[in-house]
């Protein structure tokens, strides 16, 4: 058993009123400190290549075909099963390219596992991170949603190799 | 022009000014919170978010009437009404400037100038409970009910100190009516009554104290005690319903600060100048019954929340006695020509 001795207070202290009159004093100085809140539609959130928005398909260098091969690898990793695929066979070189290439935004966690697992470097973690709409169908995003030309996920991609280099390299795992 | 339409002007005026006083209020509270938390407060509707009550008046008009089940219909319908009227009777008598000439007509700028107006805003005042008593009990639930009953507790006890601090000031001014208690405070700024040494800060620290406490504002709002008691008397009531007490509610802290500045602070005297014009007499006292309902936001926005019980303590053991001592030396410095 713990005996706890209080403090005993003055008659000043039993008043309360000198800290009443110091604690308006500090709310009242409170009233002209800098104000910390982000406007935030016209202040933006700061983003960066570590920003893990929500997933965006590359373009190939011609910029008008998916990277995407159509494995499925990234369907099977989602853990939120956003991801819809159908692929079809085509004719240039890659031999399959997806028909149908759907993610639900609102099912979607951002949790990047898709960016890891695809083989293909088709689909990248976006700095896009707004979303509102009037419909939930209009929140599951199609290819033409989706697709992005490859130097605008460029930065992310090149921090995605950096940080798989790193674990790649022997002797930070020694 | 004729009278009647002189009052009618009178009239408008007042209750319009009260209307937007109020409506200011609800937007003020959120504008003083937001300063005093670092953060910017509404700004998206009308130039500095100014517009802001008008959007919640058209909100609060669209919302679901809800009326619980088991609740008493009349009552529960009649509790908002009762508890916004009182204090909205009571700004009738307050006497906001001294007289004006409108369309050659010279009047005093108060709706009505009664002899005995002290007694008619205290027990006009004191219906307000009313309200918030009815509301909480035909509501039909818990939270509504306690709250309801912890706000009587609270105000009956605290009407006491009210009234003692109030009844010094009559007796220094030797009158009921509040025209002539702002007359009699007149003249240099130590002839307002919170000056008059020894007793007039004290009954103006108890009547502040005992104001708070009349109008359930922080620290002692226990009606409503959020953490405790959801919403306290009014948890149940939704829509204009809930309007009305809101509205109540800022209007009874309007009055209020209009009685501070009446009995304590001269009313609209300007110190050194007994015959300012109306107009500077009355922007005076819009500044002072602005700085109390300041007040009111700022210390809402700084002091934790009361213990019910120290609440209790306070207001019989330390007020109370304190103001009936106040009255007491009152009267015997009075009597001993110690004021004249
Ligand atoms: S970020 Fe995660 S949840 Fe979203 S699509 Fe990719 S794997 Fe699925
Ligand atoms: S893992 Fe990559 S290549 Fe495979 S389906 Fe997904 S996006 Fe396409």
């Amino acid at each position: 058993m713990v005996i706890i001795k209080r403090k005993e207070l003055s008659f000043i202290e039993k008043l309360y009123l000198p800290q009443i009159f110091q604690a308006l004093s500090h709310s009242f100085r409170a009233m002209f400190q800098p104000r910390i809140t982000r406007q935030y539609p016209e202040e933006p959130l700061p983003t960066n290549e570590v920003t893990r928005g929500q997933p965006r398909l590359t373009l190939l260098e011609d910029g008008e075909h998916l990277a995407c091969v159509s494995c499925g690898l990234c369907e099977a990793a989602c853990p939120a099963y956003a991801i819809t695929i159908d692929g079809h066979e085509t004719e240039r070189f890659i031999e399959r390219e997806p028909e149908r290439f759907e993610i639900d935004m609102l099912r979607c966690i951002l949790c990047g596992f898709c960016e890891e697992a695809c083989p293909k470097d088709a689909i990248f973690m976006s700095d896009e991170l707004e979303l509102a709409d009037f419909s939930r169908a209009a929140l599951v995003y199609d290819i033409d949603k989706l697709k992005r030309p490859r130097e605008e996920l460029q930065g992310r991609i090149d921090y995605f190799y950096q940080v798989n280099d790193r674990w790649r390299t022997p002797s930070s795992t020694s | 022009m004729p009278l009647p339409l002189v009052w009618l002007i009178k009239v408008v005026l007042i209750y319009g000014g009260l209307i937007t006083v109020a409506a200011a209020m609800s937007l003020a509270e959120r504008k003083v919170s937001a300063w005093i938390q670092w953060r910017v407060g509404p700004n998206r509707v009308g130039p500095w978010g100014l517009l802001q009550p008008v959007a919640d008046g058209v909100k609060f008009i669209f919302k679901e009437e809800l009326v619980p089940e088991g609740a008493n219909q009349t009552l529960f319908r009649l509790a908002p009404i009762l508890s916004a009227v009182p204090p909205m009777l009571a700004v009738a008598v307050i006497p906001f400037a001294g007289e004006v000439s409108i369309g050659g007509h010279v009047t005093t700028l108060s709706i009505a100038d009664l002899d005995i107006s002290t007694l008619y805003v205290v027990a006009i005042g004191g219906l307000g409970i009313y309200g918030v008593i009815l509301g909480g009990w035909s509501s039909n639930s818990k939270y509504s009910l306690l709250g309801g009953l912890r706000a009587s507790a609270q105000m009956v006890s605290y009407e006491l100190s009210l009234l003692l601090s109030i009844l010094v000031v009559v007796v220094l001014s030797g009158t009921l009516d509040l025209r002539q208690i702002v007359n009699d405070q007149a003249g240099p700024i130590f002839a307002w009554n919170i000056f008059a040494l020894p007793v007039g800060p004290i009954a103006f620290l108890l009547f502040v104290i005992a104001t708070f406490a009349e109008t359930n504002r922080h620290p002692f709002d226990f009606a409503e005690c959020e953490p405790e008691l959801v919403g306290g008397f009014h948890t149940e009531y939704s829509s204009m319903k809930f309007a009305l007490f809101f509205l109540g509610e800022y209007c009874a802290m309007t009055v209020m600060a209009c009685l501070t500045t009446v009995f304590f602070l001269g009313g609209g005297n300007i110190p050194w100048w007994p015959d300012a014009p109306w107009l500077l007499e009355l922007t005076c006292f819009l500044s002072k019954m602005g700085f109390f309902l300041f007040l009111f936001l700022w210390v809402r926005w700084t002091l934790p929340r009361f213990r019910f019980d120290q609440l209790m303590a306070l207001g019989w053991k330390v007020m109370l006695p304190i103001a009936i001592a106040n009255v007491f030396v009152t009267g015997a410095l009075l009597s001993l020509g110690w004021f004249a």
